[in-house]
């Protein structure tokens, strides 16, 4: 069903924009060129053959071993059709730097959260997103989780409270070498010999 | 502040003109499932708020990378916990969806008709949350008493009567019961009874009316942008369904309404889904009387099936399959699918991607509460303080869904 | 090169290869349980049957037989294809192999299974094959179905002691006799052998003897099912859980290549499988080797030490700097280690050039057994490499014990743990200095007056030189433990706080200065090994 709509991409973008297409189990997806991520995914918005007027999700995937290392997955959905599409763009080198694409959110407003999530869980960053930060996870927080190089039991250094005019300078209730032994080394048979 | 029996001049009096930082949440009766609303108030209207979510981050998608595909029914129950079996489809259908499998017919009527249930159960819930929030407490516990009526079949089906992971792939996990059938029937009147009690109490009641009627409206347009799905979007007048845009499970065979509002305010999002209650009754009839009463629930593959435990015990065939498929993890074929389920809250979407082996890849989950509270911060702004409990309220955001 | 046709798809084969060599060359997977690419074709597990269309001209082979017709309720006579093993059939020119494609190949595979399950015991919880057995991979392929037999399956015995490392289990064993020809064609002992005959049929060791020369473990290994298994492996981890490196046996100069099979959870070694390479160990390694994966965590030091007592890394290696700083270099040596990488090696050799070292003398394991099956008389894997990386003469470790004696040593830094002597303790005791870089406990690190814990070949990257000249690398498996750390990092770490700061920093690095080894010259062109990257022991 939505066959026409990668035939229309295709015939509208070349293939040097969209560099892979695929039907696996009834879903038609299309890989964009990073470079036109917005410029493809407006054209979708807009043309009256396709109407793709719901950014239904967008998400990222690591793969890990392949160059680029990302994958910035989107699903649209057309109301008005009744057609979908997934768009993937490809980006980010091996240590995961250089993970750099276009915000949609002029595009869909709703785009705004989903990015926002990416960005926490695979450091992938938007650019002219209206306000870049990490969404589920605090602050603080070191690393990318979903990348498949942050074990997944990991633990996180602790944090100190945050730091304001009325907040005294204050630690956790326990220091960095009480509290629960688990997950954390313990080393007390080295002696400090100072 | 000056005392009062002084004579003041007027430019001496101190009057606070910054905003008000406020911050509402996470520990708070009516954020429900941990949010924070951190909002500037300027008297007691809303200038700016930014909703805080990721207090119930669990690192579910993490999670089902580290064991089988079959292992993650039980994280999938835990997103929506209002609604787990409708979790459990829609997880259970993805992956099938990537497997190139259909389940029987018996067990595409069974996912139905307890999927609806627990739509019902989900949205009872919610309208009686927002509801008691707004002051209205009886209601509240009428409708969880009719839950609890729900929970009781799901415990007789299921073992459970919330986090059930029921669900499996390429079926679930037992068939009916014997009287499954007669036990359905005999709560549903009395659940749609319970629920239009409640309504009558709400749907002309003048408090109520004048606390959600044309609050936080918002325009059919927006909300698409924003991605809403499910009641939220049927309250601003789109019909967009995917059980009837996009059927799945044997929807095709059902008659059935959507129901849809005018306005996209407060007061819609919940007759939308008092009304969604009747329907849901609708077409767990119809799927009561042309469920088949034999039949086989699972699909009938060694690879993907666990086999009888007794045949586990005595012979070595049924050993191997046991083993294989819970030590290795079923081989789901390489490639990436995504799922989608009208849940009770909009299109509850399951993006897999397999290698080729019996652990996931990547399952993300698409929460469609997700992208509804994406749109909170838009509602509320120019609303008073007041009035943010019963939006939020009226969008069911569920935290282990939103938040995964 | 000739080609034949699998399924209708050309696959090339060499002249003499057989119908599966060629097939599994190729890719194609053809199941099979008695045939080993290291052994000769027994040809009695029928597994790989296939169908060999008839030659141009030829009548096809066919038998009559009978089948069950189900609509007339009758057994009625047909004729069915006669199948070949495609393990001894040789491949010839245009031949027409039908495998996936004919029913009856289907049928034959389904029925072998069946037949192989028939008097199966329901063992798999508790038997160590699992996850890596061919029975339950088949089963689950070429099978699908449930049990037929109502009765009770034939009992045999279980857990039979064959000899001091391998224990036996007759009702897992399908009788493909891997185990009998590995004893009698490649160790050329043929202690085994088959007793009985039918469903009893039984493995057995010749009366009066044990199952005990030095390729036991093998027969572990060649066995398809869980029939044998090792002592030392038997209920000690699931297989599922462990993750495979391709590592170097450190047990001789041999050099076989392995796996090593870690759980990275716990970051603990379990056992070696051997890694197919022709040129060096075919398809075999020796139990002392398959034993030698215990160097990893046995006797370890990974911490610090000054003076026998722990300390912190940083503090040891300054304090190493401290005590070498003020020997006069005619008087200090460096003693390398046949038992570390060239990488550790080169390190310590660079050290000695920076500072002025020109005593080298060289320590390892003493020698022990060989044989002209795989066992070197020299129980050092790397001794070429140091030879290589030193570039000049190395004395050997009496020569350093000479020149302690002498008088002419007094200050050493000494890499590795293994000494060829007895008891060099009275001699180490007389130098002034001595600062060690090694893994595990010996007379060197009792000695030390600084010990820096190095990692094991388990833990580091590393490069290898066996007797043949070969260099081969071994990658790392485990995590280091606690303050442990590459020997060259260590050495590096040294140099810098002596204020002779090496150029490299990494292992890349390193590698790019490091003397490189010239590959003897090849002999005539062999099959390529086939890789197994993961746990699963089949071959």
């Amino acid at each position: 069903m939505a066959q026409k709509l990668l035939d229309i991409l295709i015939e509208r973008f070349g293939d040097s924009v969209v560099l892979e297409t695929h039907n696996h189990c009834g879903d038609e997806t299309a890989v964009i060129d990073a470079a036109h991520w917005r410029e493809v995914a407006t054209f979708l918005r807009d043309d009256p053959r396709c109407k793709m007027n719901m950014l239904a999700d967008l998400c990222g995937v690591d793969r890990f071993d392949a160059e680029p290392r990302f994958e910035v997955v989107a699903h649209l959905n057309s109301l008005h059709f009744a057609h979908r599409l997934r768009i993937k763009a490809r980006i980010g080198d091996e240590d995961g730097e250089g993970a750099l694409l276009d915000s949609l959110v002029p595009v869909w407003a709703g785009a705004n959260w989903f990015e926002r999530e990416t960005y926490d869980m695979f450091g992938i960053k938007f650019e002219a997103h209206p306000d870049l930060r990490r969404i589920l996870l605090y602050e603080e927080f070191e690393g990318y989780p979903l990348r498949k190089d942050y074990p997944a039991a990991k633990t996180q250094p602790l944090v100190p409270y945050r730091e304001g005019p009325d907040v005294l300078d204050k630690l956790p209730p326990f220091g960095a070498d009480e509290g629960m032994v688990f997950g954390r080394k313990h080393l007390d048979y080295v002696k400090e010999e100072d | 502040m000056e005392p009062l029996d002084q004579e003041v001049e007027e430019s001496e009096l101190e009057l606070p003109s910054d905003p008000m930082q406020l911050m509402m949440g996470p520990s708070h009766p009516a954020m429900h499932g941990t949010v924070r609303i951190a909002v500037e108030l300027s008297g007691e209207v809303v200038v700016k708020a930014d909703v805080q979510i990721g207090y119930l981050h669990r690192g579910f998608e993490k999670s089902c990378e580290r064991g089988n595909w079959t292992q993650v029914f039980p994280y999938v129950d835990r997103c929506n916990y209002s609604s787990p079996m409708l979790n459990n489809v829609g997880y259970a259908l993805a992956v099938e969806k990537l497997c190139g499998l259909t389940v029987p017919d018996r067990c595409q009527y069974y996912r139905v008709i307890l999927g609806e249930l627990a739509r019902m159960a989900d949205h009872l819930v919610c309208n009686a949350a927002m509801a008691m929030e707004l002051g209205a407490f009886t209601p509240f516990l009428w409708w969880t008493r009719a839950r609890e009526m729900i929970y009781d079949l799901f415990e007789e089906e299921t073992g459970a009567r919330v986090t059930h992971s029921f669900g499996r792939i390429g079926g679930m996990a037992h068939p009916p019961t014997d009287n499954f059938k007669q036990h359905t029937l005999a709560i549903l009147d009395k659940v749609v009874a319970s629920s239009d009690e409640g309504i009558s109490l709400l749907e002309t009641n003048r408090i109520f009316m004048d606390r959600t009627m044309g609050v936080s409206a918002i325009s059919q347009a927006d909300a698409i942008a924003l991605g809403w799905t499910g009641p939220c979007l049927r309250s601003t007048g789109v019909p967009y369904d995917i059980r009837k845009a996009h059927p799945y499970l044997v929807y095709d065979r059902f008659e059935f309404d959507v129901p849809v509002g005018h306005e996209g305010d407060n007061y819609d999002r919940l007759m939308v889904r008092a009304e969604e209650v009747h329907q849901s009754a609708r077409i767990i009839r119809q799927a009561l009387e042309q469920m088949p009463d034999e039949g086989p629930i699972n699909v009938d593959d060694p690879r993907i099936v666990l086999p009888p435990k007794g045949e586990v015990y005595d012979t070595i065939e049924a050993t191997i399959r046991h083993f294989k498929i819970i030590m290795e993890g079923l081989k789901v074929p390489a490639g990436e699918a995504y799922g989608y389920t009208e849940a009770a809250n909009g299109e509850l979407g399951f993006y897999v991607v397999s290698d080729g082996s019996g652990t996931p890849y990547r399952v993300r989950i698409r929460p469609p509460s997700f992208a509804l509270v994406g749109g909170l911060s838009k509602l509320i702004t120019g609303q008073m303080i007041a009035d943010i409990i019963p939006t939020f309220g009226s969008m069911n955001m569920i935290g282990g869904e939103c938040d995964h | 090169m000739p080609t034949f046709k699998i399924d209708g798809k050309d696959v090339p084969f060499e002249k003499g290869d057989t119908i599966l060599r060629a097939a599994l060359r190729a890719g194609i997977d053809i199941p099979y349980y008695c045939w080993h690419p290291g052994l000769s074709i027994a040809a009695n597990c029928r597994m790989c049957l296939v169908e060999i269309l008839p030659p141009p001209g030829r009548p096809p082979m066919l038998l009559d037989v009978l089948e069950l017709d189900r609509e007339k309720s009758a057994y009625v006579n047909v004729k069915k294809p006669k199948l070949q093993p495609a393990c001894q059939v040789p491949a010839g020119e245009n031949m027409e192999v039908l495998s996936d494609t004919s029913e009856h190949v289907l049928r034959a595979r389904h029925s072998v299974q069946e037949f192989l399950l028939l008097n199966h015991p329901v063992d798999c919880p508790i038997c160590d094959q699992a996850g890596e057995c061919k029975l339950q991979d088949y089963w689950l392929e070429h099978m699908k179905t449930k049990k037929r037999m109502r009765d009770e399956p034939v009992h045999k015995p279980k857990a039979v002691s064959f000899g001091p490392t391998i224990v036996y289990d007759a009702e897992r064993c399908i009788i493909c006799t891997r185990c009998v020809r590995f004893c009698k064609e490649v160790v050329k002992d043929p202690v085994l052998t088959v007793r009985e005959r039918g469903n009893v049929n039984e493995i057995a060791v010749s009366p009066g003897r044990e199952l005990d020369h030095a390729y036991t473990f093998m027969t572990e290994h060649v066995c398809p099912v869980g029939a044998l298994t090792t002592k030392d492996f038997r209920f000690k981890a699931r297989v599922w859980f462990l993750r495979s490196a391709k590592s170097i046996c450190q047990g001789c100069a041999t050099g076989c290549n392995a796996y090593l099979d870690y759980d990275p959870r716990y970051q603990r070694a379990y056992r070696y499988r051997p890694r197919d390479n022709e040129k060096v160990n075919q398809h075999w390694m020796c139990d002392e080797g398959m034993l030698s994966y215990k160097l990893a965590h046995d006797d370890r030091i990974t911490l610090a030490r000054i003076g026998g007592k722990q300390a912190k890394l940083a503090k040891a290696v300054s304090k190493a700097a401290e005590l070498l700083k003020d020997g006069p270099t005619d008087q200090t040596a460096i003693l390398l280690s046949a038992q570390h990488s060239n990488e550790d090696n080169f390190a310590l050799v660079s050290l000695a050039k920076a500072l002025g070292i020109k005593a080298m003398f060289l320590t390892g394991k003493a020698d022990g057994e060989g044989d002209d099956i795989l066992r070197h008389v020299d129980k050092n894997p790397n001794t070429a490499g140091v030879k290589l990386v030193a570039a000049k003469a190395v004395g050997s470790f009496d020569d350093l014990v000479k020149g302690i004696e002498a008088g002419t040593v007094k200050h050493v830094v000494a890499l590795g743990s293994a000494v060829p002597v007895e008891d060099a303790d009275s001699t180490l005791k007389q130098l002034t200095t001595l600062v060690v870089v090694g893994s595990s406990s010996s007379s060197l690190s009792r000695n030390a007056d600084v010990f820096l814990p190095a990692c094991t070949w388990a833990e580091a990257h590393g490069v290898y030189v066996n007797a043949k000249g070969m260099g081969q690398q071994s990658l790392r498996a485990i995590a280091p433990a606690d303050d442990a750390q590459p020997g060259w990092k260590l050495v590096a770490d040294l140099a810098e706080a002596l204020g002779q700061k090496f150029a490299w920093s990494k292992l890349k690095e390193l590698r790019a200065v490091m003397p490189a080894v010239k590959e003897p010259e090849p002999e005539k062109p062999e099959d390529e090994p086939a890789e197994n990257a993961d746990a699963s022991a089949e071959s």
